[in-house]
C-alpha cells in the first residue's frame, strides 16, 4: 500500500484527519479539546513532514512521534497560534521570542557541522541544508524547508475556484499546468461533467510541453554542476525555444491561465515539424553525451536511492522511476492510447535520473504528436456542487494530489501535496556513500520543488 | 565529442533571430556603455527569492541561455551578497524569510540598490495578503527600481535593468 497525504480538517468541534493511500482513504476524528493522534511514520516515514505540519498547523498532538520540532512554523514564529484552525484570523504577526531549531545532528571527535542556505549561491530558491561531516564524507543530511511558506492553503480557503485559480496556478511555476488540470479535473468532478476529446488532448500536449522545458533545462544544469557547461548552453537554448512555443500556445511563457475549457486554433502542420527538429536536437544531445567518460565518472554511482529505500520511503515521480518503481499517474488508458510509456532506470543514481529525463523527454514528444488536434469544440461549465473531490496529476517532478472539499459554493479547505514534499524527505538517503561536493549535483538530479513544497 | 564540433561549424550560430535580435541589440549596446561608465564594467547582482513561484528564478536564469547572454554585457550574477553592487528581490518576503533577506542586505557593501523584480514583492500578483506575507517589500528596503511581470520575460528584465542604469 502506498502512502500518498495526511491531513487535517477543522470541523467545528472536531479535527477530520484523512489518510490517503493508492487504495484507500481512511479519515478519523479526534476531539478538539485533546486533540491526540497516533503516527504512522514507523511504517510510512514521510508521514513524519504531514504529521509535523499538522501539529503547527492545527495543534494536533502526534503521541508517540520521535520528532515532534516545529516544521512550518520557523524561529521568530509564536508556537502557541495554529493558523488551520478556522478561528485563526490575523493578517499580520508579530515576531516573537526567537526559539532556536534543534537540528538533528552526528556529535563526535572530529565530526562538524556544515549549515548550507536558506540563501544559497546560484539562482535557486530558498530552503536550507544541515550537513554533519567528517572531513568530506556526508555523515548525516537533514533537509529543513518552509522558508518560502506563504500560506496558500489558508489563502484559498473562503474563495469559489475560479477565484482561487489564479492562486493556484502560481504555487509553482515549473509545475503550473499539472496543478492547473488537477483543478480542473475537480471542477470536472464537482460539475458531474466530462471533458470532451478534444479538450484533453489540447491539456495533455501543454502539460507533456511543460515536461519538455522543465527536463531539457535540468538535462543542462546536471552536466552543468559536474563542470560539463557546454551541455547547459545546448540544452538551455532549446528550453528557451520550447518556452517561446508555450507563449506562442497559450499567451503565457509559464502557462499560466492555460488550462481553460476553449479550444484555440493550433497549426498542426508546423507544430509536427518543430516537434521533429526537437526531436533530432535530443537525439542529437543523447548521442553527444552518452559519449563523455570524465562526466559519467561524475554521474554513475553518484547518490544511490535503492530500490527498497525508493518503496519504503514512498518515493514519487523521477526519482522513485529511477530506482525502478514504476509509478506514474499517467497510466491510464488515454495516454496509453496516445503511446505512453513509462521510463526506468534500475540503479537509482544520479545518472539513472539523467537517463530517465532523456527517455521521458523523447516519450513526450512523440506523445505530444499524438495530442495534436485541429477538432475545435464548445464546452461549457455546469455549476459545481458542494462535495469533497480529490485528483492527482503527473507534473514533471511527479505524482500531484489535490484535494479540495467546497462547500456552499466556496473552498472549504484546499489541500495539496506537491511530488516534492515526498521526495524531499528521502534526499538524506541518497547521501550516505558520498562527499559534500557531490550534493549540488544530487540535488540538481531530483530537482524538487521548494515552492510546491512550502506552499 | 568530435561530432560536437562538426556541428557547431557546420551550422554556425544558431540563436540569430532578425526581428527580435534588432530590438535586443540596441538594449544590449546601451546596457555595455551603462555599465562601463558607472560601474567600471562590471556589474554583479546578487539574486534573492524571498518566497516566489520559482518562475522568476527560471527567467533570471533564461537570461544566461545563449539567446540572451547577460554576460557579454558585464552583468554578473554572483554567489555572495558581499561581492555584489545590486540585490534583485522577488517573491512575497514571507514571515520565515524576511529576516534572512534583510541579513544578506547588510552584507552588500555600500553603495547598494536593491531591484524588485516580478509582481510579488510589490503585491501586485493574485496572491492575497496573509499572516505568512510580508510585502510590500518597500515596508523593509530602500528600493530603488521595479520590474513589473508575472513573471518578466528574459526581454523585459533586460529592459529594467537598462532603466535602472538609465535612474542612477
Amino acid at each position: 500500500m502506498r502512502f500518498i497525504a495526511r491531513y487535517a480538517k477543522d470541523r467545528g468541534r472536531v479535527f477530520e484527519i484523512a489518510t490517503v493511500y493508492d487504495t484507500k482513504v481512511i479519515k478519523e476524528q479526534v476531539h478538539k479539546e485533546k486533540p491526540v493522534i497516533k503516527t504512522l511514520s514507523h511504517e510510512h516515514p514521510t508521514a513524519l513532514w504531514f504529521e509535523r505540519k499538522m501539529q503547527d498547523d492545527f495543534g494536533i498532538i502526534v503521541e508517540d512521534a520521535f520528532d515532534k520540532r516545529p516544521l512550518v512554523h520557523q524561529e521568530y514564529f509564536d508556537t502557541n497560534l495554529h493558523p488551520m484552525r478556522k478561528d485563526f484570523k490575523e493578517k499580520e504577526l508579530k515576531k516573537s521570542k526567537f526559539h532556536p531549531y534543534d537540528y538533528e545532528v552526528i556529535k563526535g571527535e572530529g565530526v562538524f557541522q556544515v549549515s548550507v542556505g536558506p540563501i544559497h549561491a546560484g539562482i535557486i530558491e530558498p530552503g536550507h541544508f544541515h550537513f554533519s561531516q567528517a572531513g568530506e564524507k556526508i555523515l548525516h543530511l537533514e533537509v529543513r524547508h518552509f522558508y518560502k511558506y506563504r500560506a496558500i492553503e489558508k489563502m484559498v480557503e473562503g474563495k469559489t475556484l475560479q477565484e482561487a485559480k489564479p492562486i493556484i496556478e502560481r504555487i509553482s511555476g515549473n509545475e503550473s499546468i499539472a496543478y492547473q488540470i488537477c483543478l480542473r479535473d475537480i471542477m470536472l468532478q464537482a460539475s458531474k461533467q466530462e471533458l470532451p476529446q478534444a479538450l484533453q488532448k489540447r491539456h495533455a500536449f501543454l502539460l507533456e510541453l511543460e515536461r519538455v522545458i522543465h527536463h531539457l533545462t535540468d538535462l543542462g544544469f546536471i552536466p552543468n554542476d559536474a563542470g560539463f557547461s557546454a551541455a547547459l548552453a545546448f540544452c538551455s537554448k532549446l528550453a528557451e525555444d520550447a518556452r517561446r512555443k508555450m507563449k506562442e500556445l497559450t499567451g503565457h511563457r509559464f502557462g499560466f491561465g492555460a488550462i481553460d475549457f476553449e479550444t484555440k486554433f493550433i497549426d498542426t502542420t508546423s507544430l509536427h515539424e518543430w516537434l521533429d527538429n526537437l526531436q533530432k536536437s535530443v537525439e542529437f544531445f543523447e548521442d553527444w553525451i552518452l559519449d563523455i567518460p570524465s562526466l559519467w565518472d561524475r554521474l554513475d554511482t553518484t547518490g544511490v536511492l535503492s530500490l527498497k529505500k525508493a518503496i519504503k520511503y514512498d518515493s514519487v515521480g523521477v526519482v522513485a522511476k529511477a530506482s525502478g518503481v514504476k509509478i506514474d499517474r499517467r497510466l491510464n488508458p488515454f495516454y496509453l492510447q496516445h503511446g505512453f510509456e513509462v521510463a526506468y532506470e534500475n540503479s537509482g543514481d544520479v545518472a539513472a535520473r539523467f537517463k530517465v529525463r532523456i527517455k521521458e523527454l523523447k516519450n513526450s514528444l512523440q506523445m505530444m504528436h499524438n495530442f495534436l488536434e485541429e477538432k475545435t469544440t464548445s464546452f461549457k461549465l455546469n455549476s459545481l456542487q458542494d462535495g469533497e473531490f480529490m485528483s492527482y496529476s503527473e507534473s514533471s517532478i511527479g505524482e500531484l494530489f489535490m484535494a479540495i472539499d467546497i462547500k456552499n459554493g466556496v473552498i472549504e479547505r484546499f489541500f495539496v501535496r506537491d511530488p516534492s514534499f515526498m521526495n524531499w524527505q528521502a534526499l538524506h538517503l541518497m547521501m550516505s556513500n558520498d562527499i559534500i561536493a557531490d550534493f549540488p549535483l544530487i540535488n540538481k538530479s531530483c530537482d524538487l520543488s521548494y515552492a510546491g513544497n512550502d506552499l | 565529442m568530435i561530432k560536437f564540433w562538426n556541428k557547431r561549424i557546420k551550422l554556425g550560430v544558431l540563436t540569430e533571430n532578425p526581428e527580435f535580435e534588432d530590438e535586443i541589440k540596441i538594449i544590449r549596446k546601451e546596457i555595455k556603455d551603462h555599465i562601463k561608465k558607472k560601474f567600471a564594467g562590471s556589474l554583479a547582482i546578487r539574486m534573492v527569492d524571498s518566497g516566489s513561484c520559482n518562475a522568476c528564478e527560471a527567467e533570471c536564469n533564461a537570461l544566461s541561455n545563449p539567446y540572451y547572454d547577460l554576460e557579454r554585457l558585464g552583468i554578473y550574477f554572483v554567489a555572495s551578497p558581499r561581492h555584489a553592487d545590486v540585490m534583485l528581490l522577488s517573491g512575497l518576503m514571507t514571515f520565515n524569510m524576511q529576516p534572512h533577506v534583510l541579513d544578506a542586505y547588510e552584507q552588500i557593501p555600500e553603495p547598494k540598490w536593491v531591484i524588485t523584480l516580478g509582481d510579488c514583492p510589490v503585491m501586485a500578483a493574485p496572491f492575497e495578503k496573509t499572516f505568512a506575507i510580508t510585502a510590500p517589500a518597500e515596508k523593509h528596503l530602500k528600493v530603488t527600481h521595479h520590474i513589473a511581470g508575472c513573471p518578466p520575460s528574459p526581454k523585459e528584465i533586460m529592459k529594467g535593468l537598462l532603466e535602472f542604469l538609465r535612474k542612477i
